[in-house]
């Protein structure tokens, strides 16, 4: 279902350099997203876990006990209650939780911010090329953004992984990109047919400006805002659907990631006995996911409200 | 009459569709790296039987001829043979898909309701303290990972206090004993649903409360709200006769477009919970290597996905006049 | 008998900027029967006043002082229980159909049925019904297309159902906004001619606000030019239309008389409103007005009496003239 398409009305002098209008939009975004508090709490939340994956690298080098994977405490053998030693106790083979926790965060903005990146570029070149061209291009590229909707990204993978075998963490991330630029597509496409009609495409392509430059120097800046907004969306959806796959079992058995460690919880019967080791990931990954939303939804308030509807599932 | 056109014009659209992910799994089954035959022969078979089932597969014969094999026995009803279970792997998700459907649509139901009732309320009361709490609440419930609120559900529910079962679908003795009725054996499954169910109630509440409210939000602009009050109508007529109808709608849709991810987050719950349904059944098919029973199962779910799309797009045009198709 | 008396009316939006002035000052009349014209462009404060009467001013607005006075009681100071008992039983409202007035997912009839219920106690659904037959018999609405959707309606005929809305509780004042604007030449004088006919027959008062100078002298009584939030000029229908006083009635007229006549001259191209968040000391309208001078720029402007009946509020014209 695409929306109808309601530009606002006042459209804007067609010579007006792009550029500048950027800088300009920018600052009127920020300035609203600044009186925003959800989106500044987000912002904030996003800061503290951006610093956790940046001190991951410290505890391995303070002592090799600390290294999450590897890195098993000689006098532990079995999961321990937090100590001095160990901030959040150790898991069931003496490896320490909380540096397994920090490695987490850096795994999880590793595969949210790649994955999105890719989804999103994926979904802005298609939806701007399925709108731009449109006939036969627009018919064919929105079927199959329509087909790979309906698809249960997670079991999808699930099934890619039984055929493969052990997938690596960029294979994963990769999946996920491919699995999910459908919902971006239809947006920028949305965006790209009302931009089509106004004044200064036209404008453009009398002027003798090619398809290519056209679309990349004329639609790309005016969509580029809502890909962003998206952005932040996918960035969730990757995360959750990485940590879902590890808790099934299904990781990078050569990271530590969040969904990991819920799964070494479940899967080695310490749910009931231990929750330190049960709380902290999953309190990570549902705050994380809940920060990039929060950005998500005060950055959508900022551009115009009305393009989006669309989905905001994760 | 124009309502029949478009489902049958719909229906035509899902077979496609479900027409080209029957191929692409067919090649994917076939192409992928490693050995197709162990993907479709049962690596505890006799030698006897491995060729016998190979012939009969036609995986000694060109793509081609295997495609039109494998289109011959999908539709024929002949799915495989579990490599686990060892039975037909149509008896298997027969079985399993009611379990499915009933935690399922009950969750998304509960939740739609609930969710609608709730955005109504915080969307009237809009910038106040109950609306602030609702939206905040909201918020985090659509966040929470999933299987991390299962295993805390079940931990606290299930073993901290002790109120529910805590895992499974069924009591095996209240099952055997002859002695109890119908009546007690459902109320032992609804027993057992309380915790999965409260798990995707959970999730997908959030969710509906926070497009319902911004609909609500949107419609509250619209004119006919304004007529209604000049008409002097009271306030609650006008918040659940002529707004809430209208706000609901976007709902409708929101609950079509993240159907797929329900079904992941049902498939998680499932697991978590050993519900015997399709998405579990799919997970440890994956898990022990169970080719055919992963590939039917995934097929299954792609179904349910497809008529459930088009299930939502009727109820959609049930709902809103303006739409005839 | 007046009907409707207003003094010294003013609202303010509540806005990013600080306050805006959207309607400064005004006063007016209506008797039983009589209608009163607002005229002006968007934005300049008239559609204000219709919402203020029915105590529909959005949440970020407020009446900040002046009186209304409706059958001798003061609407402004009425609690919101009573306020909505007077809504539509005796102050009606047609709305501009084609800005969705009616509700999408409910029937037309229901819909006029609804106004009905809602104000007479222990009437019958079946009772409403029958009253909502009469009343689409009397804007010539086909009886067989009652029950349908307002989508399944052309533009004109959703118009006639919010008048047909709108006479449900035979109210005394009907306030029509724009109530023509969104329909094509001929279905506008149908239903203008309508309006005319049931406000004789219902002896209705009815504020008419419009855009269009020439729909308000045709049916109107007295008209009111609004110009940037002010009443410009205000007098009898033909005093105002023949012999317009202020330069902004003179434009709005002269705009008119250019699209029927075949001289068609180029205006000069208006300059836009004034900004209403810091209003200019002056005469509002002095950057578009053709005759004003430097006094203008800082004088406040005067009402001054162009007969018994006609009155314009201006500063470059001194009485005498």
């Amino acid at each position: 279902m695409s929306l109808p398409d309601h530009p606002k009305t006042a459209a804007r002098p067609a010579g007006l350099s792009v550029r500048f209008h950027w800088i300009r939009r920018f600052r009127e975004g920020w300035a609203i997203f600044r009186e925003n508090l959800i989106g500044r709490i987000g912002l904030m939340l996003l800061g503290l876990f951006g610093l956790m994956a940046l001190c991951s690298f410290i505890p391995p080098l303070i002592d090799p006990m600390y290294h999450p994977m590897t890195g098993v405490d000689p006098a532990i053998s079995h999961s321990t209650g937090p100590s001095l030693k160990h901030w959040l106790g150790t898991d069931f083979i003496g490896r320490d939780i909380f540096s397994q926790l920090l490695a987490g965060a850096r795994i999880a903005f590793m595969v949210g911010l790649s994955s999105a990146l890719i989804s999103i570029l994926l979904g802005t070149t298609i939806g701007m090329i399925a709108g731009y061209a449109g006939r036969i291009a627009d018919t064919l590229l929105m079927r199959l953004a329509d087909m790979i909707m309906v698809m249960p990204t997670l079991l999808v993978v699930l099934i890619l992984a039984s055929l493969f075998g052990q997938l690596s963490i960029w294979t994963i991330v990769l999946l996920i990109a491919l699995f999910r630029w459908p919902g971006v597509s239809r947006v920028i496409r949305a965006q790209t047919l009302t931009l089509k009609q106004r004044p200064f495409i036209e404008a453009a392509r009398v002027a003798g400006a090619s398809h290519t430059r056209i679309i990349f120097r004329h639609i790309m800046p005016n969509v580029l805002p809502l890909s962003l907004l998206y952005m932040t969306f996918r960035v969730t959806s990757a995360i959750i659907i990485e940590a879902a796959l590890a808790f099934l079992g299904f990781g990078d058995p050569g990271t530590v990631s969040w969904g990991m460690m819920l799964q070494w919880v479940w899967k080695t019967g310490h749910m009931f006995q231990a929750p330190y080791w049960l709380l902290p990931p999953g309190i990570c990954i549902s705050l994380l996911t809940l920060s990039f939303f929060m950005l998500g939804r005060s950055m959508d308030e900022v551009l115009d409200p009305r393009l989006r509807k669309e989905d905001t599932n994760r | 009459m124009e309502l029949n056109k478009y489902i049958l014009r719909r229906l035509i659209e899902i077979t496609v569709i479900f027409f080209v992910i029957l191929t692409v799994l067919f090649l994917l089954f076939r192409l992928a790296p490693g050995d197709p035959v162990s993907r479709m022969v049962d690596p505890s078979m006799t030698a006897e039987d491995a060729r016998r089932l190979i012939e009969q597969l036609g995986l000694d014969q060109p793509l081609g001829t295997q495609y039109i094999i494998y289109l011959k026995s999908f539709f024929s009803g002949d799915l495989g043979i579990s490599f686990h279970y060892g039975v037909p792997v149509l008896d298997i998700i027969g079985e399993r898909l009611p379990n499915t459907i009933l935690l399922f649509t009950t969750s998304v139901i509960l939740a739609a309701l609930t969710g609608i009732f709730f955005g109504k309320i915080a969307s009237w009361h809009k910038g106040k303290k109950i609306d602030s709490w609702l939206t905040i609440g909201a918020l985090i419930c659509h966040t929470l990972f999933l299987p991390w609120l299962a295993l805390i559900i079940i931990w606290f529910f299930g073993y901290r206090i002790g109120w529910f079962p805590l895992n499974g679908i069924l009591s095996p003795e209240i099952w055997t004993d002859p002695a109890n009725g119908f009546f007690i054996r459902m109320l032992d499954v609804l027993h057992h649903m309380a915790l999965p169910l409260m798990t995707l109630f959970i999730i997908h509440f959030g969710s509906y409360l926070l497009v319902m409210r911004s609909s609500m939000l949107e419609t509250l602009k619209e004119d006919y709200i304004i007529t209604a009050r000049a008409k002097g109508l009271e306030e609650k007529v006008i918040r659940n006769h002529h707004a809430a109808p209208n706000a609901a709608l976007p709902v409708v849709t929101s609950v079509a477009l993240s159907l797929a991810f329900s079904i992941n987050g049902g498939a998680l719950t499932e697991t978590v919970f050993s519900w015997p349904g399709i998405g579990r059944e799919l997970v440890f098919a994956v898990s022990n290597n169970d080719y055919p029973l992963a590939l039917a199962s995934f097929l299954l779910i792609a179904i349910v996905v497809l008529l459930a799309n088009l299930l939502v797009d009727i109820l959609y045009a049930w709902l809103d006049p303006r739409i005839r198709y | 008998m007046t009907l409707l008396d207003v003094k010294n009316l003013s609202i303010s939006y509540q806005t990013r900027g600080g306050p805006l002035q959207a309607v400064e000052d005004i006063s007016f009349a209506l008797d039983k029967g009589k209608t009163l014209g607002f005229v002006g462009e968007s934005g300049c404060g008239k559609s204000t006043i219709g919402l203020a009467l029915m105590g529909l001013l959005p949440p970020n607005t407020t009446v900040t002082s002046g009186s209304v006075r409706f059958n001798g009681s003061d609407l402004l100071s009425l609690s919101e229980e009573k306020l909505r008992q007077v809504r539509w039983q005796k102050i009606a409202m047609i709305f501009q159909a084609a800005m969705n007035a009616l509700n999408p997912v409910h029937r037309v009839s229901d819909q006029v049925a609804e106004a009905i219920l809602a104000h007479t106690p222990g009437i019958s659904k079946t009772d409403a019904l029958a009253q909502v037959r009469e009343l689409f018999d009397l804007v010539e609405i086909p009886i067989k297309r009652m029950n349908d959707y307002p989508h399944q309606y052309s533009g004109g005929m959703k118009q006639r159902a919010v008048i047909a809305m709108a006479l449900a509780c035979r109210p005394d004042l009907i306030i029509a906004d724009e109530p023509t604007t969104a329909l094509d030449v001929i279905v506008q004088a149908q239903i203008l001619d309508e309006i005319k006919s049931i406000q004789k027959e219902l002896n209705l008062g009815i504020l008419f606000i419009s855009h269009d100078i020439s729909v308000v002298a045709d049916v109107c009584d007295h008209i009111g030019v609004m110009y940037a939030g002010q009443l410009v000029e205000y007098g009898h229908r033909r005093e105002v239309f023949e012999s317009p006083g202020h330069p902004y009635t003179q434009e709005l007229v002269g705009s008119h008389q250019a699209l029927l006549g075949a001289q068609c001259q180029p205006q000069s191209a208006p300059s836009a409103a004034p900004n209403l968040l810091s209003p200019p000391p002056g005469c509002r309208y002095c950057d578009r007005c053709k005759e004003g001078g430097d006094t203008c720029r800082t004088e406040a402007p005067q009402w001054i009496e162009l007969s018994d009946n006609h009155r314009i509020f201006c500063c470059h014209r001194d009485p005498e003239e």
